[in-house]
């Protein structure tokens, strides 16, 4: 479904080119939870944004579903984000002065969803990922950490994306609600065949994924996980 | 939620900043809507002058300044004359008529102080002035400069030593002032402005056999008439058709006939006593004036320019018209900026955001609208509150330009009334027309707030603010959604 062609990004900095994805390739199938690992600064966070079309690569492509990224006008990269990937922050980054409701309606309005439509959906999300319907109409800043993923983690659903691309998803969160978070994600990807892929530091999270990739100085290698076959598929 | 909705939810993100902005804003559009309310007002004023009085030149006969005068009347041919030189755009020629009560004649006649075969004399430059009876009587009394000017225009003068037939001063009965009729070639006044109706009709038909006549409110009051009723003038029947009212006790005190009817009266066909002449610009009165007297001739006719004063004020309330163009402009100017440095700031204060929405998918196009909305909500705001600071303060701004600008310029307004003093056989303008009044017309200048202008400096208003709103939210298209996982 994804499909990652020698992907490479360079910086400048100074004198010195710096290479934080350097021939970078691999493929994922649809409905597949992987993970990302490495240590900070590694290029982790870069080539999420190159996977999701935020930045472009200096060389290689990434093809989805048969779509190649790579010379793809702006504004059909706009397209793209808006109808095939699903964003998850380790900030949340959710729009603070609207209601979780109105953050999860935001990408429907934009795809051009009818205003009836993109309510009712997003309640059903914002049940989905169990967020209290007395929450729905509250304020971003009133809601705490884990209700805020939860909430960030429906707007990514809301236009129903192929892939959901999630940087450090748990990485702001105490461990119980991190675990609630991984459990959500999981869950996502068994029953909406969901493709996501998650940056995380969190062994924890990465030992639960289908398949587990290290980037170190720029390149990808694949390692074995236990996987999430034994792991509940309930949150 | 939509554009708009969100667009008004983020401008009240912080309410202490709004509020700040907001006032900030509504000084500047106040002063911006204040400066176009006074650059109207001051405007209509100086229209209101050049179409009134300030094109207007008067033709006398050649001679007839001065109680010493003499010299030809006027004629039609010297009006069609007029009328052919370049740049006039009407001429109105005028028949004077004195009228005298009849039993106040005939009661000083009898006391032997009725004048003699000079009686009669005065009025603008001492013309002959024919003078006639009627049953009216003035509504005003004569005071010492009018019975002054009566000894010295008919009567025998204390010193006794011009009148013919007159007598040396003994006990004489109270003199009411004549009362002023006027044959006109068209319902204008001596500065051919329009005549102010309260009530009636105008002369209408302009021929010879009219009897209709229009009389000043206080002569009507006075003598008991209103429109319909009767009243004569050396017995001919005369029906009043109309009211007037000239601004003045003494311009009221006055009564107009058709040009034929007059001089038919005065038994002196196609005899004038003065050409009202308007010319179509004020740029245009100089050369008009040369060229009008030129063509007239310097031995047949005078050409004066009574709006000398006028013309200095016109061009001070030009500058005062330009000055708050300029303002205005500034202000206008002014609430631009301060909404592209606002937008400024808060796009940079919500890169992140901006960010996020790209990242999950917004077009260029509806940040940026948020943004131009949100620039917009902030504005009508402030605009709500510019107006009625404006509506306030517009008053007093107008005055305080026009009196700022115009102080040293304007006639002292002494000067009213004492143009054509004395002027019994003058036009009823000539007891204190406009000439001048130069500083009272200025002080006159009032600014309201029409709605029409309201709209106009609003729209205006929003105008600069789109501009000064596109800027920054154009900006936004710049900002890379790439900017938000850095932040991380």
């Amino acid at each position: 479904m994804i499909e990652v062609k020698d992907l490479v990004r360079t910086f400048k900095s100074g004198d010195r080119t710096i290479k934080p994805v350097n021939g970078v390739s691999f493929e994922l199938g649809q409905g597949t939870l992987a993970s990302i690992v490495g240590k900070s600064g590694s290029g982790k966070s870069t080539l999420l944004s190159l996977l999701g079309a935020l930045d472009k690569p200096t060389s290689g492509d990434v093809v989805v579903n048969g779509v190649s990224l790579a010379g793809m006008p702006d504004g059909k990269l706009t397209e793209y984000r808006r109808r095939d990937i699903g964003f998850v922050f380790q900030q949340f980054n959710l729009v603070p002065n609207l209601s979780a409701l109105d953050n999860v309606m935001l990408p429907m309005e934009f795809a051009g969803v009818r205003k009836s439509v993109r309510a009712e959906r997003a309640r059903a999300l914002l049940e989905q990922v169990q967020l209290d319907p007395d929450k729905h109409g509250r304020r971003i800043n009133r809601l705490s950490g884990g209700e805020q993923q939860r909430v960030a983690i429906a707007r990514a659903l809301a236009n129903e994306p192929k892939l959901i691309l999630a940087d450090e998803p748990t990485g702001n969160l105490d461990e119980q609600t991190g675990e609630h978070i991984i459990a959500l994600l999981s869950s996502l990807s068994r029953d909406h065949n969901t493709t996501i892929l998650v940056v995380t530091h969190d062994r924890t999270l990465a030992n639960k994924t289908d398949r587990r990739f290290r980037l170190q100085q720029g390149k990808l290698t694949e390692e074995p996980v236990r996987g999430r076959a034994a792991e509940p598929a309930a949150v | 939620m939509s554009v708009l909705a969100r667009s008004v939810g983020n401008a009240f993100r912080n309410k202490v900043r709004t509020a700040a902005v907001v006032a900030v804003l509504a000084v500047a559009i106040g002063l911006a809507l204040a400066m176009l309310v006074a650059n109207q007002a001051v405007g209509a004023k100086v229209q209101e002058l050049n179409a009134s009085v300030g094109t207007v030149l008067t033709v006398n006969p050649a001679g007839g300044q001065g109680f010493e005068g003499g010299g030809e009347p006027l004629t039609a041919e010297q009006a069609a004359t007029a009328a052919d030189v370049p740049n006039v755009t009407a001429v109105v020629g005028t028949k004077a008529l004195r009228l005298r009560n009849a039993a106040e004649a005939a009661a000083q006649a009898a006391a032997g102080t009725q004048a003699g075969p000079g009686g009669g004399q005065g009025g603008p430059g001492g013309q002959t002035t024919t003078t006639l009876t009627t049953i009216l009587t003035a509504a005003v009394d004569a005071g010492t400069l009018g019975a002054r000017n009566q000894d010295s225009s008919g009567t025998t003068a204390a010193t006794g030593s011009t009148g013919s037939t007159g007598t040396t001063a003994t006990t004489q009965p109270a003199r009411a002032l004549p009362i002023t009729a006027t044959g006109t070639g068209a319902e204008v006044d001596s500065t051919g402005k329009a005549l102010e109706l309260t009530s009636g009709t105008g002369l209408g038909d302009y021929t010879a056999e009219s009897t209709k006549a229009l009389l000043g409110t206080t002569l009507a009051e006075k003598n008991n008439l209103k429109v319909g009723s009767t009243f004569t003038i050396n017995s001919k029947t005369f029906t009043v058709a109309g009211l007037f009212d000239a601004g003045t006790a003494f311009g009221n005190n006055a009564l107009y006939v058709t040009l034929p009817t007059a001089q038919t009266l005065a038994e002196l066909p196609g005899e004038l006593s003065t050409m009202i002449v308007t010319v179509d610009s004020m740029e245009n009165v100089d050369a008009a004036k040369t060229a009008l007297q030129n063509a007239l001739g310097t031995d047949k006719a005078d050409v004066t320019q009574g709006q000398r004063n006028l013309e200095t004020a016109v061009t001070s309330l030009d500058s005062v018209k330009n000055i708050s163009m300029v303002a205005f402009i500034a202000a206008l100017g002014t609430a631009g900026l301060i909404i592209l440095l606002i937008m400024v700031m808060l796009v940079r204060e919500r890169r992140r955001e901006i960010g996020v929405l790209k990242a999950i998918g917004a077009p260029n196009r509806t940040i940026c609208l948020q943004f131009v909305l949100e620039a917009l909500v902030l504005v009508a705001l402030g605009s709500v509150v510019g107006a009625v600071l404006a509506s306030f303060a517009s008053g007093g701004i107008a005055s305080a330009l026009v009196s700022s600008s115009t102080g040293t310029t304007a006639a002292p307004a002494g000067q009213r009334g004492g143009g054509f003093a004395g002027a019994a056989g003058g036009l009823p303008g000539g007891q204190g027309g406009p000439f001048g009044g130069a500083s009272q017309l200025l002080t006159s200048v009032t600014a309201s707030v029409s709605p029409g202008i309201l709209a106009a400096g609003i729209a205006a208003v929003f105008g600069v603010a789109i501009i000064g709103a596109l800027v920054p939210a154009l900006l936004t298209a710049r900002i890379r959604p790439i900017e938000v996982l850095r932040g991380e």
